[in-house]
């Protein structure tokens, strides 16, 4: 293969793994937390991407198109919640949302 | 005829589990018929038995007075299966069918079948009436498991049954605090007695690896050692049948309903003990210290039983003090070794003192509960009947001829004159001297509470049932019972005639230095019939004439009220170090460190409860914080396995 | 030599369009997560995106890449947007609010997952990252990539396609007006 090892490719996805879940811990904003949950699917992408050229094993591309598929889905359903909750004026703090508080 | 000793057994039981599994379903009056039938039952199981006995092994002409042959049967044992095994000692399920256990089973299927059915009217319309029957079927089968049982261990546990029945028919009305004391203290006292049997049981398994009869009344051991086995099966009779020292529980068991002291603690069961001399009497002629100690304890218990009777108040506990002195009477004959003559006493003893006990509940129902006779005068213009039944069993109590306590009561003291020796003397003085006071005490109480006008008491609490002086289910045993203890003692007068004694002969045969010759026998009757017309005369002369005042010696007054003294020391000996050590016990042990590892325990659950509650903080973030933590420490978990 | 020079040249043209990629890629998403407007965050996201596209283009994954640009820029990102307008303007500072040790934990939570997938692949995850495959021109086409879904992954297929189902319908009753109460 042309270019870098796929070592190098695994690298960059992992970190890039570690940058989204940083966001998701630390950011308050419902959506700036679902953005940073789609840098984390993406970085599962990259993974599955490489290792599918490293082995020249198809289902690794088709795995990521279905991953691309569910993180539609799921930023579809995230959103609405968003949407719902904006429009019954509550907060968007995630902070806000603790009445499971024991 | 094992049959009729299988019927025997189980119909009880049956009538016990049937009335227990049916519960609130019947009717109270089914199940108080189904009791009592079951009692009948019984009986004619017992009848069968007796029959079989008599066939069995019968030679010789048949005697044509009493139709019984020449030689009597022995017994049999019938085994249903092997119960207990630990290496080779073996216990089965064993009845003996012989000619001592079926004289019993008769006694106890027939006096007790009497006495059910008298409780049918006696408990009509008390609302645990059910459990009341159940109860009396399981003392009836536990009592028959006493006596028919094959070996020493189901003897034991018939006796440990009977206890526990008793306890549970004395607190029968369990509100009532007395009688829930009175029934703890009847069956402490004879878990004492059954301790000390147990022991001699252990002494006897240790020898002989056994606990059937044969092996063991053929066994020769060292003197101790049958002395100490004699004396633990001496303590549980003197327990069970409430002899000095351990008498104090059976006044106080006179808490429970009449027809319960009638069966048990009159007729049945306080007559274990005697039954237990008569069959264990191999061991105790090995040892015939005890046995004199047996025969010592019963005529001190005559006395002291027949003095403290005569200062009671309450009518049930005269007649209890009576069987108390009767019993005496019994064990003094089975102490000297004359066998057959205690067990015919307790046969004459079951017909009349049943019959008391009965006739004295028929009063207090019509009376409505009341039990003081100084209140109770002149019931007998009200209730003749009654009156008349309860003089037919004052006077057989008495023994005067030709009523049935006087040939068994004679014969017993007769017995104490053939010994000839100066204990047997000693006996037999006492035997004349508790003649006077049954006479006394019994009449004390006849003219205290049947002759003369009614008092305004008895006028305004008396009630009749319908136009009878009770119900028809009362008044038929009560008369069955009064004829039986008129006639009753003419089976065996022993001067003349004693099939009793001989039928009793296989299981029980008298010992020669007791067979009195004919002259002490009438000589023993003359001075015991004239006691006892003397106790007669005095009751007469200050309880119905007033002719003479009762003394007044304040000193023997209190000794014979506090019953002298028996349930103060026990209080002072046993109870009170007893409690102290267990309020020590509680102070300084339970409540410091058992109860506070509790409560800390609890504490501790708390605490951590608290603590672990913190994770739960309601912050989405902190929970994706854990996910994640968790996350990686799987991974390097996956990483250090590789 | 000269199938050397231009194979040389092709590998170091590869490498520095790598390094490009790579690093826009790994700057867009510090971006995404750093921005306090959450409406950069997006665009930034949008940047991440495309340079990922190019990594897939260098992995021989070119329908992959295209279906990237398409779904994920071209809708998601735009569905991102639409929402972001429509809540309106909302700032705030990344590392604000919640417990002090929410921000330590979860530095240290996620750079421990990054440190030890380093070290994994590090090690070359026992070898098996040793040996590479050759791989044929088909590799990573469309027709290719559909013949694969359809013939070897099926289930797959036909079961993305429900859950995709699911959230339109999920989406339109999450969106939907709340019904009055009568009253």
């Amino acid at each position: 293969m042309l270019g870098p090892d796929v070592a190098w490719y695994v690298a960059v996805a992992a970190v890039l793994f570690g940058i989204g879940a940083l966001g998701v811990l630390i950011r308050r904003n419902t959506i700036v937390v679902l953005l940073s949950l789609e840098l984390m699917l993406n970085a599962g992408n990259l993974a599955l991407i490489a290792l599918s050229r490293h082995w020249h094993n198809g289902a690794g591309q088709i795995f990521a198109l279905a991953v691309m598929a569910v993180a539609a889905s799921e930023v579809c359903v995230g959103l609405g919640l968003v949407v719902a909750l904006n429009r019954r004026n509550l907060s968007l703090d995630v902070d806000s949302l603790s009445e499971l508080r024991g | 005829m094992t049959g009729g000793a299988w019927l025997c057994l189980l119909a009880p039981l049956g009538g016990t589990i049937l009335i227990t599994l049916c519960g609130t379903r019947i009717p109270r009056v089914v199940a108080a018929w189904i009791s009592t039938v079951s009692c009948f039952v019984a009986f004619g199981g017992a009848v069968w038995a007796f029959l079989g006995v008599q066939a069995r092994h019968a030679v010789g002409p048949v005697n044509p007075v009493t139709f019984l042959p020449a030689v009597p049967g022995r017994g049999e044992i019938t085994t249903a299966w092997t119960w207990l095994q630990s290496g080779n000692f073996h216990v089965g399920l064993q009845l003996l069918v012989d000619p001592l256990s079926t004289v019993m089973m008769l006694i106890v299927s027939g006096v007790g079948a009497l006495i059910v059915l008298y409780s049918i009217g006696y408990m009509d319309g008390d609302e645990e009436e059910r459990r009341y029957f159940a109860y009396m079927s399981f003392f009836v089968f536990s009592m028959l498991l006493l006596v028919e049982g094959g070996n020493l261990l189901l003897l034991l546990v018939g006796w440990g049954l009977v206890g526990l029945s008793s306890y549970l028919l004395i607190g029968f009305w369990h509100k009532r605090p007395s009688a829930v004391q009175a029934a703890k203290k009847a069956f402490v006292m004879n878990a004492f007695g059954d301790a000390t049997m147990a022991l001699a049981f252990f002494v006897l398994i240790a020898h002989t690896h056994s606990l059937s009869f044969a092996p063991n009344f053929d066994v020769h051991l060292s003197s101790t050692a049958i002395n100490l086995v004699a004396l633990g099966l001496l303590g549980g009779a003197v327990a069970k049948s409430a002899q000095i020292p351990l008498q104090t529980w059976l006044p106080d068991a006179m808490e429970g309903p009449t027809p319960v002291s009638a069966l048990i603690h009159a007729a049945t069961m306080v007559t274990a003990g005697v039954y237990l001399i008569a069959r264990t009497h191999p061991i105790f002629e090995q040892a015939p210290t005890i046995e004199l100690i047996a025969a010592g304890t019963g005529a001190l218990t005559l006395l002291v039983a027949g003095l403290i009777a005569l200062v009671q108040t309450d009518i049930k506990r005269v007649i209890a003090y009576s069987t108390m002195s009767q019993i005496g009477y019994m064990f003094l004959g089975a102490g000297v070794g004359a066998y057959a003559n205690g067990m015919f006493h307790l046969l004459t003893h079951a017909f009349f003192k049943a019959l008391l006990f009965m006739a004295a509940g028929l009063a207090i129902h019509a009376l409505a509960g009341e039990q003081d006779i100084r209140r109770m005068r002149g019931l007998g213009q009200l209730m003749p009947f009654t009156k008349w039944c309860f003089l037919a069993g004052a006077l057989a109590l008495v023994g005067i001829p030709p009523f049935s306590g006087f040939f068994s009561k004679d014969s017993i003291v007769a017995a104490t004159a053939a010994l000839g020796t100066w204990y047997g003397w000693i006996f037999w003085v006492c035997g004349v001297a508790g003649a006077f006071l049954t006479g006394l005490y019994t009449f004390r109480l006849w003219f205290l509470v049947f002759p003369g006008e009614p008092s305004p008491f008895v006028r305004e609490h008396h009630h009749r049932h319908g136009r009878l002086e009770g119900a028809l289910t009362m008044l038929v045993p009560v008369g069955v019972l009064a004829v039986l203890a008129t006639v009753g003692g003419w089976l065996q007068w022993s001067p003349r005639w004693t099939p009793f004694t001989d039928w009793l002969a296989p299981a029980a045969r008298t010992l020669p230095v007791a067979i009195p010759t004919n002259t002490q026998e009438y000589y023993t009757s003359a001075a015991t019939v004239l006691a006892g017309l003397a106790g007669i005369a005095v009751a007469w002369a200050i309880y119905s004439e007033r002719r003479i005042a009762i003394p007044a010696a304040p000193f023997w007054r209190r000794a014979l009220e506090e019953k002298f003294y028996f349930d103060l020391l026990y209080d002072r000996i046993f109870y009170a170090p007893a409690a102290a050590v267990a309020n020590v016990l509680r102070r300084e042990f339970e409540e410091p460190v058992v109860l506070q590892t509790g409560s800390d325990l609890g504490e501790a659950a708390l605490e951590t409860g608290g603590l672990v509650r913190r994770i739960q903080t309601g912050f989405l973030r902190t929970y994706v914080l854990f996910l994640a933590a968790g996350a990686a420490g799987v991974v390097l978990a996956f990483l250090i396995a590789k | 030599m000269n199938g050397l020079v231009v194979a040389s040249a092709g590998n170091a043209l590869v490498w520095v369009v790598w390094v490009v990629a790579a690093f826009s890629c790994l700057a867009s998403g510090v971006a995404v997560v750093t921005f306090s407007n959450p409406f950069y965050s997006a665009l930034a996201l949008i940047g991440n995106l495309g340079s990922l596209a190019v990594m897939y283009l260098l992995l021989s994954a070119e329908f992959v890449a295209a279906a990237q640009v398409l779904v994920y820029a071209g809708a998601v990102v735009v569905m991102f947007l639409f929402v972001i307008a429509y809540v309106g303007p909302r700032r705030e500072t990344p590392w604000s609010g919640g417990p002090s040790w929410q921000t330590v934990g979860a530095a240290g939570a996620a750079g421990a997952l990054l440190v030890e997938i380093v070290v994994a692949v590090g090690m070359q995850a026992s070898g098996n990252l040793a040996h590479e495959t050759k791989v044929g021109a088909a590799f990573g086409t469309p027709a290719w990539v559909g013949r694969v879904f359809l013939v070897d992954h099926l289930l797959a297929f036909e079961i993305t396609s429900v859950v995709l189902l699911i959230a339109a319908v999920g989406g339109v009753i999450l969106g939907s007006h709340t019904r009055r109460a009568t009253t």
